[in-house]
């Protein structure tokens, strides 16, 4: 016997969060693409995506951040925070991949400054993901040590019962265990089964492409530059990953008045790297492939021992001209044998 | 012979030649659906060369990367006639050399690639013209139709709800290829004169930025929308402004290689009704 | 009663003609509105669309840009690519919801003190009628809110 949440209830159980004084988010399609957003009714949700077209780390991490306002008188200067609110919310129908994401991420803002724009909205909200009963052609989260009902950096997962009807309630931390207190009156016991979880095929050796990828012989190789030769530098396949984290101070304003903003930023850009001088040490689009990826499967593990990549796919997916991590892993694996 | 083995054959003749250096164009992708661009530089790979209704991105732009055309050789591209526009209003601008550039010509018929004649970019001024004369007679975007009759403070409304949701990835920049600016006016900081940081207002000002910078070189080849991430429409911008100087000034971006840019020259006589 | 609406207007001008003009309009004593404020450019050519962009970034409810007529141009064509740009800049913001009323462009040479005045005085009252640009003024607002995560 395990718990159940059944979809009739689905609209009843966010009034109730509601009532604690949670706000409940999800995936929504709205104005031609799809992300989170905030949601009364489960009709307003869009369950049957397979992923969001945008990532869950726009809740944590938005694109634009307001830090403080200063503003210098005759007198005396005054600044103004922006911190985030602390109010709980809810984060319904996740996808592993991304909930992962968000726990890859934590290792990166805690590191040596925690960042408090990030950890209060962690703290405050509870992710609720719901494990993947279809996939599309750009999914990878098996090749990158994940699956479709993958665990991490949820707070509560759902299976998908296989009648379609509802989920089999899996309480993974206590936060979430604390989130389903409110809508314990709407958790049925039955033992109906759950679907099969979605089969994502292994698409590449990741054990091999790390190594690979460690071995400085292989840092200027001809590979970079004919695997990233169409990249356009874009930066879609930055913005739209779940781990991604760079961002750039700005100042907006002048000398006397303004704000302080902290801004996505991305490796793709040829201004990320470009100094004062006028030097670029990233000097081509290859060089910055090459930073992405190494960034991901090799700085990043070397520090938190961990890939900064859930195997999401959107890289690959949203990318205008078809590249992605998966072409590029693929590729390594294959250079191997 | 189909289009694509005809074109394959003519890339591996060019290749083997030695008449140019590298061959840009599409080869399968991810998904059966995707075409993805290639470099071809040997005779042996122009068989990863697909040609079909799937080749959509205009490929002009590439040949401005990282000093391609630097050493005086010549790459072949496949291009549509808004490509070849696209290789006119480059080279008007100073940012290529049109000898360099041979032209692999199609045109994307409902489900079919057809095969346009032509060598040099030259070749397609009769092309070219036929769609001057057929893009003035287009009408209208319907949905450009319905802004123009709503009220100026709805249609602020409409662009503020699409501009809202630009992530400022500028991908549409990077994806254009007459957005070839080294260096951006909105990546200048001294003066900063719109806003950098994603919020609408600054979305609304860099979306106006682009819009207009891109009026009267626009060819419409739809590489931007493709690109944005959250789907704006910027081709309803982009087209308004192409409308705009073909009735203000008969001017259709990329007739010719000669052809001065419409914002760079101007006629004692041009029309003004709305200066007081 | 709450005090009449006191629109800002910024007018960039070129030195030539219409800041001459706007100068014999001073030197005339003829009166006209405190509303704008004026920013001197060699030529209207030198008007780039940034420009009124960042007015409006700034808060202003109105714009007027101005230069010498056609023909007049101490540069002798800085006023006939300005004319197109204005052409196409203003088709984009007229597309784009920025109000006809909103962004005026005019050509006052030296001599027309009085039709600078004159022009003031109407693009002013114009602006007061419609009140302050609020749709922009609420973009402004936003950047100096929390973000809405
Ligand atoms: S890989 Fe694709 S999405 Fe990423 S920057 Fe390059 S072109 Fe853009
Ligand atoms: S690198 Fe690509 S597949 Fe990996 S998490 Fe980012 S977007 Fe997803
Ligand atoms: S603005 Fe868009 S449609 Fe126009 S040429 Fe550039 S990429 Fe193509
Ligand atoms: S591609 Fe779209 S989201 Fe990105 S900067 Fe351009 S308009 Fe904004």
């Amino acid at each position: 016997m395990t718990k159940i949440l059944y979809a009739n209830d689905l609209t009843a159980c966010f009034s109730l969060w509601r009532k604690e004084g949670m706000r409940v988010l999800g995936p929504v399609s709205k104005a031609k693409t799809s992300g989170f957003g905030e949601v009364q009714d489960a009709h307003e949700l869009d369950l049957n995506l397979v992923l969001t077209a945008r990532t869950l780390k726009e809740l944590f991490f938005p694109r634009t951040e307001p830090m403080f306002s200063y503003s210098i008188g005759k007198q005396k200067i005054e600044t103004g925070e922006f911190l985030p609110s602390e109010n709980a919310c809810i984060i319904f129908g996740a996808r592993p991949c991304d909930a992962a994401g968000m726990a890859i991420d934590d290792e990166l803002f805690n590191w040596d400054y925690r960042d408090e724009y990030w950890f209060r909205r962690r703290d405050r909200s509870v992710i609720i993901t719901i494990a993947c009963k279809e996939s599309d052609d750009f999914c990878m989260c098996t090749s990158l040590g994940l699956a479709p009902d993958s665990a991490k950096g949820s707070d509560v997962l759902l299976r998908p019962l296989a009648s379609g009807n509802g989920w089999r309630v899996e309480e993974l931390t206590p936060k979430g265990g604390k989130a389903l207190q409110p809508i314990a009156s709407l958790l049925k016991e039955g033992s109906e089964a759950a679907a099969p979880t979605a089969e994502v095929p292994l698409l590449f050796d990741l054990e091999a492409c790390t190594t690979w990828l460690a071995d400085p012989e292989n840092f200027e190789s001809h590979f970079w530059k004919e695997i990233s030769e169409r990249c356009i530098g874009c930066g879609t396949c930055t913005y739209l990953c779940p781990t991604c984290h760079c961002f750039d101070i700005q100042d907006e304003g002048d000398t006397y008045e303004g704000i302080r903003r902290k801004n996505w930023d991305s490796c793709s850009f040829q201004l990320f790297t470009m100094h004062t001088s006028g030097h670029n040490p990233r000097a081509t689009q290859s060089a910055r492939w090459r930073q992405r990826i190494m960034h991901k499967f090799n700085y990043f593990s070397d520090k938190f021992s961990v890939n900064s990549c859930t195997g999401c796919g959107r890289c690959t997916r949203e990318c205008p001209v078809d590249m992605g991590v998966r072409e590029t892993l693929q590729a390594i694996s294959t250079l191997q044998k | 012979m189909s289009i694509q083995e005809q074109y394959r054959s003519r890339a591996k003749e060019l290749l083997r030649e030695g008449t140019v250096k590298m061959v840009i164009g599409y080869g399968a992708g991810t998904t059966p659906l995707r075409r993805r661009p290639i470099f071809i530089t040997s005779p042996d790979d122009a068989d990863r060369l697909v040609l079909d209704a799937a080749c959509r991105t205009n490929l002009a732009g590439y040949l401005l990367r990282e000093g391609l055309l630097a050493d005086q050789k010549s790459v072949a591209v496949f291009l549509t006639p808004d490509g070849v526009r696209t290789i006119n209003i480059l080279a008007a601008e100073s940012q290529l050399a049109t000898e360099q550039v041979i032209v692999l010509g199609f045109q994307i018929d409902g489900e079919n690639a057809r095969q346009l004649e032509g060598t040099r970019v030259a070749d397609f001024s009769g092309i070219i013209a036929e769609r001057k004369k057929k893009r003035k007679e287009q009408p209208s975007h319907e949905v450009a139709r319905k802004l123009e009759q709503m009220t100026s403070v709805e249609r602020f409304s409409f662009w503020e709800g699409e501009f809202s949701r630009c992530i400022k990835c500028y991908a549409c920049r990077a994806a254009c290829p007459m957005c070839w600016c080294r260096r951006c006016v909105v990546d200048n900081n001294q003066p900063q004169w719109v806003n950098t940081s994603s919020h609408t207002l600054g979305n609304l000002e860099w979306n106006l930025v682009r819009a207009f910078h891109l009026a009267g070189r626009c060819v419409e080849c739809g590489n931007c929308s493709e690109a944005c991430p959250v789907n704006i429409p910027l081709h309803l911008l982009n087209r308004r402004m192409t409308e705009e100087v073909l009735t203000a000034f008969d001017y259709y971006p990329g007739a010719d290689e000669h052809q001065e840019p419409v914002l760079a020259s101007f006629r004692k006589d041009d029309p003004e009704t709305f200066i007081l | 009663m709450s005090e009449p609406f006191e629109p800002k207007i910024v007018a960039f001008v070129c030195t030539y003609c219409t800041y001459a003009g706007a100068d014999l309009a001073g030197t005339s004593r003829l009166k006209y509105p405190p509303n704008v404020r004026i920013v001197r450019l060699p030529c209207t050519g030198r008007i780039s669309p940034m420009f009124i962009l960042k007015a409006f970034q700034k808060g202003a409810d109105g714009v007027l840009v101005s230069g010498c007529h056609p023909g007049d141009c101490h540069f002798d064509h800085g006023n006939y690519h300005a004319r197109r740009r204005w052409t196409a800049f203003n088709a984009l913001l007229q597309f784009t919801g920025v109000p006809e009323e909103r962004v005026k462009f005019s050509w006052i040479s030296a001599a027309e003190g009085i039709k600078f005045a004159e022009l003031i005085e109407s693009i002013t009252e114009e602006i007061r009628t419609a009140g302050p640009f609020e749709q922009y003024h609420k973009l402004i607002a936003e950047t100096g809110s929390a973000a809405s995560v």
